[in-house]
């Protein structure tokens, strides 16, 4: 009976609506009205059926809701905020979202390579092969003729629109490959095994993809993979090519203008007339806690002067654009550089967001995949997320001052993962590990440096399969909504380029 | 009220990670500029010293060697990520008293030894550096 009641009298309430509501004693509290408002800013929403122009695609490697919820809190708390709080750009109420499964067909755990390219064919790949169909075999040459798929990048080039990379990884790395490249094996940056006739290096298939006019403007790293062992790079490094290609001198000669510092990007013509090939590293762009301003431009920067390029095409655009090294934060077990690098993506979706026109460019944010990336408690409200965990505070908001201690009689800290370089168990005599975690403090946990703790002993963090979220604003971003699969993304790009 | 472009602004002013004053015990990032492009003033003042500096060995390149390299962090090498190891710019080249007795690589050391800078090819290896501490111990 009581259950009944209370079931009723809750009908009651939410039957008579907005009005009831004032009556009750929480009515006035902030996080009421607060509620109210966010509700009221989904109702109000205009779902948007138009065809889009342009569509921008803006994937944080390795940003699964684990990593984002640290980047979130990492740039409240630059702010000045406790954090939890803080609304990152795309997580505003005018971007629909849904969740993301992102297994590879073969594989629960996926990786970079047939993730990117599930976003950009439509269908879901095989672990470590790009834009290959399911019958292709990794590290097989044999098997890419007659499995190459259609890319979305070729779909719009077809369209007359103007396709666009950036990314702070190598440009012949999976998630920009992806935009152009098919291969049986993601690592052939820069070469293909002793008789393999089927398909050219990556390298080589972007500069091919630029010649062919599917390509526009592609912004990275991965200079090396661009020129013959025996060149002498920009910075002073050299090539890294077997054949002996010079493939900047070969797009230069295209017709395509060439970046490789802060000041030649500076000086690029942005009029759309040329093609842009920019290449700021030997191998990957600096993490954005590294980067030097005279050095590098930033995921922003970049972000910037691609759609000022890319908006010349009356016919519209489509531009990938990665923040490669959120991923090798994780990788390296070193939270902090992977969220300062997950700001540096908020930025760039901030950016793209202020350039473009809600009705006519469709903008997705996303990650291909998350980490092993997990979060110790009971912290309270506040705690650093790049620090140790304090205790919850009886009285107030902010967390007590007092670190909470594991059974071992240490501090902890907010992030930890569950293996990597970090792992307490550490190589002993033969095969045996063993250890206790370091006694820290606070100062050395929030050093740029520091390495969470771990659990099992690998000389690399590693993805996991969770779900990551996907945002986006514009044309048929409603069509985002509950739980889908990774390949659905190009989906509603298709659908969202082509709509009537 | 957060609007896109306090965002911004606000990320921009976040305060820079600045390289600490010298200490007695240094880390790696304190003997090179931003990204490791050059030297850092301290690195430049103290060539001929015995500088004592936290950091982790990574696996040896050669077996019973007197050579090591310090890093940063710990060489994490990602098969996923990298065709091939990825040296960080910011590293020290370290030339030892005694025949290295490795250590995991994710264990970290102090090394003490006597600053060295400019560039050096080591004749086994074949190994670069433009930094180096030598005559030195660690543990």
């Amino acid at each position: 009976m009581k259950t009944i009641f209370s079931t009723t009298s809750l009908a009651l309430i939410l039957a008579t609506g907005a009005a009831s509501a004032q009556e009750l004693p929480q009515a006035n509290d902030a996080w009421f009205t607060a509620g109210q408002d966010a509700i009221q800013a989904i109702i109000d929403r205009e779902i948007n059926t138009g065809r889009a122009k342009n569509v921008i695609l803006l994937v944080a490697d390795g940003n699964g809701v684990g990593t984002n919820y640290a980047t979130r809190l990492y740039a409240g708390q630059q702010e000045g905020q406790f954090g939890e709080e803080h609304v990152l750009p795309y997580e505003t109420p005018d971007f629909h979202s849904a969740l993301v499964k992102t297994y590879n067909i073969n594989a629960q755990t996926p990786d970079s390579a047939p993730t990117a390219g599930a976003m950009n064919t439509g269908v879901k790949q095989r672990f470590n092969l790009i834009n290959l169909g399911g019958d292709a075999i990794h590290d097989d040459c044999a098997t890419v003729t007659g499995n190459e798929l259609t890319t979305f990048a070729e779909i719009v080039s077809g369209m007359d629109k103007s396709v666009g990379i950036i990314s702070t990884a190598r440009l012949t790395h999976a998630t920009p490959a992806a935009v152009y490249a098919k291969t049986a094996n993601r690592d052939w940056e820069d070469e293909v095994p002793e008789g393999c006739t089927a398909q050219k290096d990556i390298a080589a298939q972007l500069i091919d993809q630029m010649d062919a006019g599917v390509i526009d403007l592609a912004m990275g790293g991965g200079r090396r993979y661009f020129a013959g062992k025996d060149v002498t790079l920009d910075e002073g490094g050299t090539g890294h090519r077997p054949d002996g290609q010079n493939l900047i001198e070969k797009a230069t000669t295209l017709g395509a203008q060439y970046a490789w510092n802060t000041e030649t990007f500076s000086s690029l013509n942005l009029d759309g007339s040329k093609p842009v090939l920019a290449l700021f590293n030997d191998s990957h762009m600096e993490y954005e806690a590294d980067r030097a301003e005279d050095d590098e431009p930033s995921l922003a920067e970049m972000t910037k002067s691609a759609i000022e390029y890319l908006s010349n095409n009356e016919s519209g655009y489509y531009l990938e654009i990665e923040a490669g090294r959120v991923d090798h934060g994780n990788h390296a077990g070193n939270a902090k550089r992977t969220m300062i690098d997950g700001v540096a993506f908020a930025e760039a979706v901030a950016m793209a967001d202020e350039l473009t026109d809600d009705a006519d460019t469709l903008i997705i944010v996303t990650a291909d995949h998350e980490h092993g990336i997990a979060f110790n408690g009971y912290c309270g409200r506040g705690t650093p997320i790049d620090g140790l965990c304090y205790a919850v505070a009886q009285t107030g908001d902010k967390h007590s001052d007092e670190l909470l201690l594991a059974d071992d009689g240490k501090p902890y800290t907010v992030v930890g993962f569950l293996n990597g370089p970090g792992a307490v168990l550490k190589a002993g005599e033969g095969n045996d590990y063993t250890g206790s975690r370091d006694e820290l403090t606070q100062d050395e946990a929030q050093d740029l440096d520091y390495i969470q703790q771990a659990l099992i002993p690998s000389s690399s963090e590693m993805h996991s399969g969770v779900d990551v979220a996907v945002y986006a604003k514009g044309p048929w971003a409603h069509l985002f909504d509950g739980t889908i699969e990774q390949n659905v993304i190009f989906h509603v790009m298709n659908h969202a380029v082509a709509a009537e | 009220m957060l609007t896109r472009r306090t965002f911004l602004a606000s990320a921009l002013a976040a305060p820079c990670l600045a390289a600490p004053a010298a200490a007695d015990l240094l880390k790696v990032r304190d003997l090179y500029q931003v990204k490791g492009r050059g030297l850092s003033d301290l690195a430049q003042q103290s060539v001929g010293q015995r500088l004592e500096i936290e950091g982790f060995m990574a696996p040896p390149l050669k077996a019973e060697s007197r050579f090591f390299v310090l890093t940063k962090m710990p060489m994490a090498v990602c098969p996923f990520c990298e065709t091939e190891a990825e040296w960080p710019n910011d590293i020290i080249a370290v030339y030892t008293k005694r025949i290295v007795d490795v250590t995991p690589f994710n264990v970290k050391i102090t090394t003490s030894g006597v600053l060295e800078v400019g560039a050096y090819t080591d004749p086994d290896t074949g190994f670069v550096s433009l930094l180096r501490l030598v005559d030195a111990t660690y543990g």
